[in-house]
């Protein structure tokens, strides 16, 4: 008789989503968490889509902790002095079902905990696992903690144990890490009443913006962000680590650089910082992923590199709360049909292929690498915004230029080849399209 | 035999200060930890219960299931409104434990508390006190005396015999509480804890302030100008210094010291 039937390590959105559908389906689940409560680290910056809930805790939106509904979504290009701003705006996304919301995740984390205590899983906070049980045939049957007695043997361990997984990588599942696969995510919170929130970015209630940011990050490839929360902003970046160690730069230096931006400054002057969290993002996509299934083991969530960076889609909560979600129901039904082998914990990557997971990441596979690429991020900023900038500037008594000729020239001032220009439109079109 | 913990459950939300305290953030601190801690490795050496006790919410529940996970035998909750005095509360948890044979508390609270709750248990329980303590020797037999070093002011140290029933109260250095096993911790959560409603009833104490000393009559310093009279006050440019070597034998010496100290009005 194992301890636990399930054993999910990681009481993030994927944890915890993974120990809701294995409660649900009468499992006896032990949710292991490092921290004193789940999400007591609020490294996260972004925003999060929750409407996969929709299946698992329907009428989330009712108590799920939210800050704002993101109403406004902006995707904004920055050279040196410029910036071009594409901005959308629906206030349906203010209403149910709602689409994407800004949260804290010490809340939302700690709620949606909440949801797979209610749901009979057992919450176990400030325990660390170290490693993986093995039975003599070399299957995984249960975790290692840092507590004393603290070996606990279950049929199935789910790892949602996060973007550097140390149980993925014991189980042999991460063969090649590889630190060009990761970016740097570094935020600053910063403390704004709510009132000048509503004004800078022209929003009511709990209404917000999200803004990604292509360019501004001081050479180094990357991107940034600001996310409004109801009285502070998320102000960041997301840095390609082996970039950024090459180049030497320091990611608060960075930040600031960003905050001083001339399209940026207005939106961020006067906050106060009452937060500076840093946190590695699995950035690659479907080329990083590791093998999600072993012997009695599942791996879901930033631990599986479920995280989609495709630059106007930047989305990982919703994946990790599906992911978790298929792996306790897959867990679940692998113990009812007694058999945790990997073949038979193979429905788990089978749902994942069916749904957005990985069918997501699929089509936008190669959608990661173009975005961070050295001539998407230092030649097409400068060419987009002098495209944009001469456009709209009138030079009388010096006729208009016509806009062939300003995309030639800028094309050329920016140092990209019409076939460079050319074969990146069509990695996008096809990515994208 | 019981012996008594009293922890204090602190809604403590770190240096950010907030209108709506987070219970995730509560807790207990180091010295009622060290207190635990104390308490379990006597109960290891007897067959004494350790029973753990807190003032407060429904919210206080998890601090001590935090203890029943690190070996308390049993948790007691007093559901009492914490903004009555520390007299209150030590009635309250002194009406919950039933003669225990010790007492044992932290010197000091995460909300930077007065310290005083420890004193009322031992008046309330008309027991000894040792309070303070920074170190403690404890013997090998259950019921034999040991000795405990107090802190006192000025950094001096006192040094206490320890028998039979006290209340004892220390700081967060002198031990470290034990990790709770995987197990224990599991178990706790489901473990019950005691709950006892206790009322407000005011206890009357006597009008405190603070210690002041009496006021030294100094004469007014004598001299035409401010110099003259800083210099007076001082003693600076006189003659009559205090300072003196002398090489003597060691009875003479200390002869001359004493007849020094009696000459400048130090001894009678």
């Amino acid at each position: 008789m194992t301890d636990a039937d399930i054993i999910v390590v990681g009481a993030g959105p994927a944890g915890s989503c993974a120990a809701i559908a294995a409660a649900r389906s009468g499992k006896r689940v032990v949710l292991i968490e490092r921290g004193p409560f789940p999400g007591s680290k609020n490294m996260y910056g972004g925003v999060i889509y929750p409407r996969i809930l929709d299946e698992l805790i329907p009428h989330w939106f009712e108590t799920a902790p939210i800050q704002r509904w993101v109403v406004r979504r902006s995707t904004m290009v920055l050279s040196d002095t410029g910036a071009l701003n594409i901005d959308y705006r629906s206030n349906a996304w203010g209403q149910a079902p709602y689409n994407g919301a800004t949260a804290y995740r010490p809340d939302f984390d700690n709620w949606i905990s909440q949801q797979a205590v209610a749901a009979g899983a057992d919450l176990i906070c400030s325990t660390t696992v170290t490693g993986l049980l093995r039975d003599d045939q070399g299957r995984v049957c249960g975790v290692t903690t840092d507590r004393p007695d603290g070996n606990l043997t279950a049929s199935v361990v789910i790892a949602c144990d996060g973007v550097n997984s140390f149980l993925a990588k014991q189980a042999g599942l991460y063969p090649n890490a590889d630190a060009d696969n990761y970016t740097l995510g570094v935020k600053e919170t910063l403390s704004l009443s709510k009132h000048i929130i509503d004004e800078r970015f022209g929003v009511r209630d709990n209404q917000g913006v999200d803004i990604e940011i292509l360019g501004g990050t001081s050479g180094v490839n990357g991107g940034g962000f600001i996310y409004t929360n109801l009285d502070t902003i998320a102000v960041g970046v997301v840095l390609k680590l082996s970039k950024l160690s090459a180049q030497k730069k320091r990611p608060e230096d960075i930040i600031a650089e960003l905050k001083r931006h001339p399209a940026i400054a207005p939106l961020v002057e006067g906050g106060q910082v009452v937060e500076y969290s840093a946190h590695l993002i699995p950035e690659a996509g479907l080329e990083m992923m590791p093998k999600m299934v072993a012997d009695g083991l599942l791996i879901a969530g930033d631990a599986a590199a479920l995280c989609l960076a495709a630059g106007i889609w930047l989305e990982g909560v919703n994946f990790a709360m599906a992911s978790g979600m298929y792996a306790g129901q897959s867990a679940s039904a692998a113990i009812d049909a007694g058999n945790v082998s990997a073949a038979s914990l193979k429905s788990y990557t089978n749902r994942l292929n069916e749904t957005f997971v990985l069918q997501d990441h699929k089509k936008l596979r190669k959608i990661p690498h173009l975005v961070l690429s050295d001539r998407v991020q230092h030649k097409y900023p400068a060419f987009v915004t002098g495209v944009v900038e001469r456009m709209f500037r009138v030079d009388n008594p010096t006729p208009k230029p016509g806009v062939r000729r300003i995309v030639r020239e800028e094309r050329k001032k920016a140092g990209i080849k019409l076939s460079e220009l050319v074969r990146d439109a069509l990695t996008g079109l096809k990515g994208f399209g | 035999m019981t012996i008594a913990v009293c922890i204090k459950w602190v809604n403590y939300s770190g240096p950010v200060e907030s209108d709506t305290p987070d219970e995730r953030f509560a807790g207990f601190s180091f010295a009622d930890q060290a207190a635990l801690e104390w308490a379990l490795r006597i109960a290891e050496n007897s067959s004494d219960e350790v029973l753990v006790l807190t003032a407060g919410p429904e919210g206080a529940e998890a601090v001590l299931r935090d203890a029943l996970s690190r070996g308390a035998h049993r948790a007691l909750r007093i559901d009492i409104d914490l903004t009555n005095d520390s007299a209150v509360i030590a009635r309250s948890l002194v009406g919950a434990m039933s003669q225990p044979r010790m007492v044992w508390c932290g010197d000091y609270s995460n909300d930077r508390g007065s310290g005083s709750v420890p004193s009322f248990i031992a008046a309330e329980l008309n027991i000894d006190q040792a309070l303070g303590l920074v170190a403690l020797d404890l013997p090998e037999s259950a019921n034999a005396s040991f000795t405990a070093v107090r802190r006192l002011d000025g950094g001096r140290r006192e040094q206490l015999l320890i028998s039979g029933s006290a209340v004892l109260s220390v700081e967060g250095s002198t031990a470290r509480l034990r990790r709770a096993s995987l197990k224990n911790t599991m178990s706790a959560s489901k473990q019950e804890v005691q709950v006892i409603t206790a009322t407000g009833d005011r206890v009357e104490t006597p009008a405190l302030r603070p210690y002041r000393p009496r006021p030294r009559v100094t004469l007014a310093p004598v001299g035409l100008t401010a110099l003259e009279r800083v210099k007076h006050i001082t003693d600076t440019s006189s003659s009559k210094g205090h300072g003196e070597t002398v090489h003597a034998e060691a009875s003479a010496a200390a002869t001359l010291i004493l007849e020094s100290l009696r000459k400048w009005g130090y001894l009678p």
